[in-house]
């Protein structure tokens, strides 16, 4: 390794860029040769740091710096490469070994360079990089993805006007980077403030999406391995949760964020600003009520395929705890408005709350019991759809191995779950599935009695996307 | 954005929508790699600039991911434009030669490309300011700076020390011009919602590329001066307050006061180091003073006052470095700092004017933690300001003092009196203030005045030019107010004041110094307050030669000029005649041994001293003003005169007009006592007679000065006193208004009338032919003259006054004429009423004669000799004449005595006396009174000229004692007794030769042994006493000879 080095220290940051590419591909290509798991050791990727990234190793090298033309010209290269790499596996070890996040200081420079590296592919329409753009987004925490997210968002909904229809075609080109983009896109735009509410054209894209195919929202779902270990802290594996939040809170949220700028006169506002916010504030609320059609659609749709995957009643999509920190947001937020002024839009987002519980737990995607609903909606203010959802019985399916009136709750014990499928089924998956970082993890089957506690970590730590 | 581009023809790639939906990806990958290579990839042809920029341009609408490439790429068009441009312009200054043509198309080619690029940014930043703003100013901002500082050294670049022909020469280039506007539409967007960012971004520029990068600010700045001249000042503060403003202690009052003017540029330089923004905040600010230094300096003093508002919250105290609180801390000394910078930014005048009570409460409050040093540090730059700064310095002065003053019960009356603290502050403030101009002063290199102050100067012909002090230099104009100020004499204020006074004297030379000095003298209204014009002229004196001499001149300048007001002139005179009076009475003490006096003011004494012998030369300057309008100026100009010297070599010119004016200013004082006593109180009345003591004190030292004005004094009072004018004054008839002096107009005859009817007709009613004595013909008698004695005390008085006036003189004149007597003149004044001097024979002889002329009218018969009694028809008119003349003014008996008193000056008045006896005897033989009382005027004339020839030695004792007996007599025997009297005079001739001086006495005796027998003029007598002896027994032994 260190021989490379150094002959890449008297090279400039281009070609010494192009020659570590140049490296990566000899050196894996090679190693998948020889193993199928090939390792991404740290000499590589203090390389990819060092002469990609441009993060001094240590003081006495002067770091050099590519301008502008330099690195789009990196990116070039880099995206014709994943093009014309014709093996998946040596293109998605490569990706990984350039931008899987090592919480290092390489880290800002490693997501600017990732961020341009999407955004172009999306533009001159790269389907191997957005695939394994995708797979990035299902493998790294949260706060990397929405960070992803961010950028996109920023360049193509807001920077260049019109160019959101470049965008809207990718779903064509790669449906599962669409679905994982709206899944880290949800969770960026929580609407807990006047700027995480969706800028307008990123919300009709997503809509227009999922409309034309709700079951873009389960792409992932269903093409995931769900054996598979799931690193700590990554995204949902389907957007309905944050597609829930924004049905739910839209009403109030929108409420709540305009108001302020009508009272006070729009401070530091533009007024074709301004305009534009109650447009979109029009605008948008058709949209969002054509979303809540779509995700109650997808949670209808979700019970076949749980049935199918033989995990109804044993996989809870939404969470009860994520529920539960939506019910108590929305709380905050009907305490914050006005009752008086808001009323309206309290009873639309009740009642949206209430028909997604109904037919997420109808649909087995919600596992809980009645009376743990009834004490989590206990705080919010009384709704007659709410109150009937909370008190009525549930229509069990049919086929439900459990009486009727009780909800399989995620604590049960556990059936036996099929055994995980082996690399034949799902060749392509499963060639990356073991990933380097995670490759010390046992196997799965050393575990039957709890697979869920894997399965199912939790979000335990609270994030919020950088500003 | 603007009509350039707006009417540019828009071509496809202009269009509003761009046509990127129509371009598939595959296209887009060509158009990158096109963008990249330079190679157009479907023809493989070299892109030209134009087509690049196209292409650039083409990604940046839609290829978000390209953007800063495509930034970057167009940074090398506009800097490749530049280039065309300004060689365009050195090929036009060459004369147009070879290869211009091209660089034209080069460049007009690349317009069109601009133009596209500004209407694309302009889109982007109206479309989505948030997100694009930021951008494409950090991006503008950044170009410019570069731009401007890469051709900055380029022949066509015009030099970077100006600031307009830069503004004009890039705003003239288009590439420049549309980056500009972009730049400015960005502010206009950013300033709603984060206008620090783009201030800084633009002071960062600006610190990176100053010079050169000067325009843009500028133009930036009288764009949006309101929002560049505060942000610019919030960004600076802020900066200054993270860099920490211990930066204030480097830049004590000695650094930057050595230069002269703190040359501006090299402190920037050297401060900038330090602070970097500080410096660019100057700069910028600089340039913007010359169109908006109102705004700025409104600014300035806003930023003060909101450091100043108490802080919202208490938690703020606890907050970090960059709290709100640790700002407005901060404030101060960085306005300080700001202001020592550029002199430009210095508020002070406005700000002083801000400074009220509960500010400066808040001012305390803020700095009383900040540790010993540092405020000693701000103390010094605020004193370095102060004394620097060009205007506004009486001002802040005033306030200084106002404040530092400690409060009393008497001033503490409008304002509420400042805290303790504040004071103290203020104190020390204002002490250092001194102290740091002493050294500023008196470390000067040698002065423009040509007097040398310091010793060791190197005297080098290289020396630099003197000091300015801004604070001084202002100051010169206002000395008459800092000399009011000073007389205030309150408390420590004056100490102050006076310490600066004389700061300023030796600052300014001779002439301010004059100025204060002269000011101070014609202010002062006590003796304290005298005072302080000694106390000013002593350290003055060393190195001002001849500075009270000039002073002095000067006054009399203002009273030439007329430009005092009458009480201001009565000041000066009195406080110059004090100061001449207390030199007098200190060489007095002085010689008289009493050191009591000696310590208290040698300075004092060195300046009288010199005010005595200046005023001296000045004397007959002062004289007009003896006859001022204004009373208490006369009467203090007569003070001044009465108790200085008169120049021993005074011109008899001057000397003359003096004792003119002096007399007249006598009668003047005594018309005015008169008048005095009459109307106003005792107080006014004591002035006036102030007024008299002083008239007479300098007519009789005047009168001692020399025969010459002895004469003169003595001719012009009796003058004066016999004037008619004056006739009231001592008992005498007054002239009436419309009696003789004015007959023309009751008659309403002209002499021109008569004189054309005369000889037509002979009617002498109503002409000038017939006015008589006793009235006109037709009119009846006159009426008789009314008595007019209001006041017969201050008849008297003044009667009083003027015979010792007179005596005085005379005696004065006569006894020394050498020096030694001056200690003997001193003492006369107080020592009217004891025993006379003996006069002096040719004093009385000028009183007498000018006596002669004043009553005689005519030279006739105006002998010493006497003629027989019959002659004296001769000269009824004249003698008639006489004696209404002393009917009229019983000042004549007077004088006369005066005149007997200085033998034998008597005898030049014999025609006086001759024509009175004459009428008296007409009188007495043609009175058919029984008894000589009858006719009282009469018989009092007779005894009274009588016994004055007897005083005066014409008549024997014997003779003399002849009016004794009038009263007891029958005007027949008076006039026998008179008539004896008349033979004597014709016998024994009234003449000088006959009276012989003795020494031992100083006075003319006359011996009558010589002059024959007596008896047969006494028979008369002898048998007038017989035929009364009834009444008259007792007196017989009176004529026994």
């Amino acid at each position: 390794m260190s021989d490379i080095r150094h002959s890449l220290l008297r090279r400039d940051a281009l070609s010494a860029a192009k020659e570590v590419l140049y490296h990566l591909d000899i050196y894996f290509s090679s190693q998948l040769q020889n193993t199928a798991v090939p390792i991404v050791d740290k000499g590589t990727i203090e390389l990819v740091e060092e002469f990609i990234f441009h993060v001094p190793k240590d003081r006495s090298v002067q770091p050099k710096r590519m301008n502008c033309v330099q690195e789009l010209q990196l990116l070039e290269i880099m995206c014709s490469y994943f093009q014309e790499q014709s093996k998946d596996a040596v293109r998605q070890i490569i990706f990984s070994a350039l931008f899987s996040p090592q919480g290092n200081k390489a880290d800002d420079n490693r997501m600017a360079m990732l961020g341009k590296l999407v955004s172009m592919a999306v533009a001159v329409c790269r389907v191997p990089i957005l695939e394994c753009a995708a797979s990035w987004l299902q493998r790294s925490h949260a706060v990397y993805c929405v960070r992803l997210a961010k950028v996109l968002v920023d360049d193509y909904c807001s920077l260049v006007p019109g160019s959101v229809q470049t965008l809207q075609q990718i779903f064509s080109a790669s449906p599962r980077f669409c679905c994982q983009f709206i899944t880290a896109v949800t969770a960026l735009y929580d609407l807990s403030s006047e700027d995480l509410i969706p800028p307008f054209d990123l919300l009709e894209m997503v809509v227009t999406w999922i409309f034309d195919d709700p079951r873009l929202t389960l792409i992932t779902f269903l093409n995931t391995p769900i054996s598979a270990n799931l690193p700590l802290g990554c995204l949902d594996l389907t957007p309905l949760l944050g597609l829930v939040r924004w049905c739910v809170k839209s009403p109030l949220a929108y409420k709540k964020n305009l108001k302020p700028s009508l009272s006070n006169g729009h401070t530091g506002k533009l007024p074709r600003e301004a305009v534009e916010c109650e447009g979109a504030d029009r605008d948008s609320q058709p949209l969002y009520s054509k979303l809540h059609l779509s995700v109650l659609q997808v949670l209808m749709m979700l019970q076949v395929h749980l049935t199918e995957k033989n995990l109804f009643g044993r996989l809870g999509l939404l969470l009860f705890e994520h529920v539960a920190q939506l019910v108590e947001e929305l709380g905050r937020l009907v305490d914050e408005l006005n009752p008086l002024n808001a009323t309206k839009e309290i009873e639309l987002s009740l009642d949206r709350l209430a028909q997604a519980l109904q037919v997420a737990m109808a649909a087995g995607a919600l596992l809980c019991g009645r009376d743990d609903l009834r004490s989590l909606c206990s705080r919010l203010p009384h709704n007659n759809l709410l109150q009937l959802v909370m008190s009525g019985p549930v229509q069990q399916p049919p086929h439900s191995p459990y009486q009727p009136g009780f909800y399989p709750h995620i604590h049960t014990p556990p059936l036996g779950y099929p055994p995980r499928p082996a690399a034949v089924a799902h060749p392509t998956i499963s060639a990356h599935a073991p990933l380097p970082t995670h490759t010390a993890h046992p196997a799965h089957n050393t575990h039957p009695s709890h697979p869920s506690q894997t399965f199912l970590p939790g979000m335990t730590f609270p994030y919020r996307p950088i500003r | 954005m603007s009509a350039i581009f707006d009417g540019a023809p828009l071509t496809a790639m202009q269009s509003p929508q761009p046509p990127h939906n129509t371009m598939s990806p595959q296209e887009l990958g060509l158009e990158i790699k096109a963008f990249i290579s330079g190679v157009d990839q479907a023809q493989g042809r070299k892109l030209s600039i134009r087509d690049h920029a196209r292409c650039a341009v083409r990604l940046l609408r839609t290829v978000p991911a390209c953007r800063g490439a495509a930034l970057e790429h167009l940074r090398g068009v506009y800097d490749e434009y530049v280039l065309a441009f300004l060689q365009d312009l050195e090929g036009e200054s060459d004369g147009g030669v070879a290869g211009s043509g091209v660089d034209v198309s080069g460049s007009s080619g690349l317009e069109d490309v601009i133009q596209e690029i500004h209407t694309v940014l302009s889109e982007f930043i109206r479309l989505n300011p948030r997100a694009w703003a930021p951008l494409v100013s950090a991006w503008a901002v950044d170009l410019l700076g570069q731009l401007s500082s890469k051709h900055a050294g380029r022949r066509g670049a015009p030099h970077s020390s100006s600031l307009n022909e830069p503004l004009q020469l890039w705003m003239s280039c288009s590439a420049t011009r549309s980056l500009m506007e972009s730049y400015s539409q960005c502010l206009a967007a950013m300033l709603a919602w984060c206008p620090d960012a783009c201030v800084d971004a633009l002071l960062d520029t600006s610190v990176q590329h100053s010079p050169h990068f000067d325009w843009v600010v500028a133009h930036i700045g009288s764009a949006f001066p309101g929002t560049i001249i505060s942000r610019v000042l919030a960004c600076g503060l802020k900066d200054f307050c993270a860099h920490g403003y211990p930066g204030v202690a480097a830049s004590s009052p000695e650094t930057p006061g050595r230069q002269t003017p703190p040359p501006h540029t090299t402190a920037v330089a050297d401060k900038s180091s330090r602070v970097p923004k500080i410096g660019s905040v100057v700069g910028i600010l600089g340039h913007l003073a010359a169109r908006h230094s109102d705004s700025i300096k409104k600014e300035l003093l806003r930023m003060f006052q909101e450091s100043l508002t108490p802080a919202p919250t208490a938690s703020d105290r606890a907050g970090a470095r960059d709290s709100p609180l640790q700002l407005r801390r901060a404030t101060v000394p960085f306005l300080l700092q700001l202001a020592a910078l550029s002199p430009a930014l210095l508020v002070l005048a406005e700000l002083v004017e801000s400074l009220r009570p509960p500010v400066l409460l808040q001012l305390q409050a803020q700095f009383q933690g900040l540790p010993r040093e540092e405020l000693d540090n701000m103390l010094g730059l605020t004193v370095h300001l102060i004394s620097q700064s060009p205007a506004g310095g009486p001002r802040v002065l005033r306030f200084l003092v106002d404040t530092a003053t400690p409060a009393s019960v008497i001033t503490s009356g409008l304002t509420p009196a400042p805290h303790e603290g504040v004071r103290d502050a203020c104190d020390r403030l204002l002490q250092l203030l001194l102290l740091h101009l002493h050294k500023l002063v008196y470390n000067r290199p040698e002065g423009d005045d040509g007097h040398p102050l310091s010793a060791p100067s190197p005297a080098s012909p290289s020396s630099p030019p003197p000091r300015i002090v801004p604070f001084l230099e202002e100051l010169r104009g206002h000395v008459g107010e800092l000399c009011a100020e000073t007389l205030r004499l309150e408390r420590k204020r004056h100490l102050w004041l006076h310490q600066l006074l004389c700061l300023l004297s030796v600052y300014g030379g001779p002439s301010v110094a004059t100025e204060a000095l002269c000011q101070l003298l014609t202010l002062a209204r006590t003796p304290e307050e005298l005072a302080l014009a000694s106390q000013l002229h002593a350290p003055l004196s060393s190195s001002l030669p001849g500075l009270l001499p000039a002073a002095i001149t000067r006054c009399v300048t203002q009273i030439h000029t007329q430009s005092l007001q009458s009480k201001e002139l009565a000041q000066l005179l009195n406080n110059l005649a004090l100061a001449v009076q207390s030199h007098e009475e200190e060489a007095k003490g002085g010689s008289a041994g009493g050191a009591s006096s000696g310590c208290v003011s040698a300075g004092q004494s060195s300046m009288v001293a010199q005010v005595g012998a200046a005023v001296s030369s000045h004397l007959h300057d002062f004289c007009p003003l003896l006859l001022h309008g204004d009373p208490a100026v006369s009467r203090a100009a007569a003070r001044l005169l009465s108790c200085s010297q008169l120049p021993r070599a005074a011109s008899p010119a001057q000397l003359l007009v003096i004792s003119r004016a002096a007399v007249a200013h006598f009668f003047l004082a005594l018309r005015l006592r008169d008048g005095g006593e009459e109307k106003d109180g005792v107080g006014v009345a004591g002035g006036r007679g102030e007024a008299v003591r002083c008239s007479i004190r300098l007519l009789s030292r005047l009168a001692a000065h020399s025969p010459l004005t002895l004469k003169s004094v003595l001719q012009q009072l009796v003058e004066g006193a016999l004037y008619k004018g004056n006739a009231d004054l001592f008992g005498g008839q007054a002239e009436e208004p419309g009696g003789e002096a004015v007959p023309s107009p009751d008659l309403g005859a002209s002499l021109l009338d008569i004189n054309c009817k005369f000889g037509t007709t002979v009617n002498f009613s109503g002409s000038v032919w017939s006015v008589f004595h006793a009235g006109v013909i037709g009119k009846g008698l006159k009426p008789p003259r009314s008595p007019a004695h209001p006041d017969p005390d201050g008849v008297t008085w003044n009667l009083q006054t003027l015979l010792a006036v007179v005596v005085q003189c005379c005696s004065a004149g006569g006894s020394g004429n050498g020096a030694g007597s001056a200690g003997t003149r001193l003492q006369r004044p107080d020592q009217l009423s004891e025993e006379p001097a003996p006069i002096n024979a040719e004093a009385a002889k000028v009183v007498a004669v000018t006596l002669v002329e004043s009553v005689c009218p005519d030279v006739a018969n105006g002998e010493l000799a006497w003629p027989p009694e019959e002659h004296a028809r001769t000269t009824v008119e004249r003698d008639i004449h006489i004696r209404r003349c002393f009917e009229a003014s019983p000042l004549l008996f007077h004088l006369l005595a005066v005149v007997a008193a200085g033998r034998p000056a008597l005898c030049y008045c014999s025609a006086v006396l001759r024509g009175l006896l004459a009428t008296l005897l007409a009188h007495w033989e043609s009175s058919r009174e029984p008894a000589a009382l009858d006719s009282p005027w009469h018989l009092q004339a007779s005894c009274l000229l009588v016994s004055c020839m007897g005083e005066g030695q014409l008549l024997p004792p014997v003779l003399a004692n002849v009016h004794e007996v009038f009263p007891h007599l029958t005007p027949f025997e008076v006039r026998l007794l008179l008539l004896a009297v008349w033979e004597y005079m014709r016998g024994n001739s009234p003449m000088p030769q006959k009276f012989t001086f003795s020494a031992e006495r100083g006075l003319f005796y006359r011996d009558f042994s010589r002059d024959g027998d007596l008896s047969r003029y006494l028979a008369p007598v002898y048998s007038v006493l017989h035929k009364n002896i009834d009444r008259l027994g007792h007196l017989c032994w009176r004529f026994q000879l």
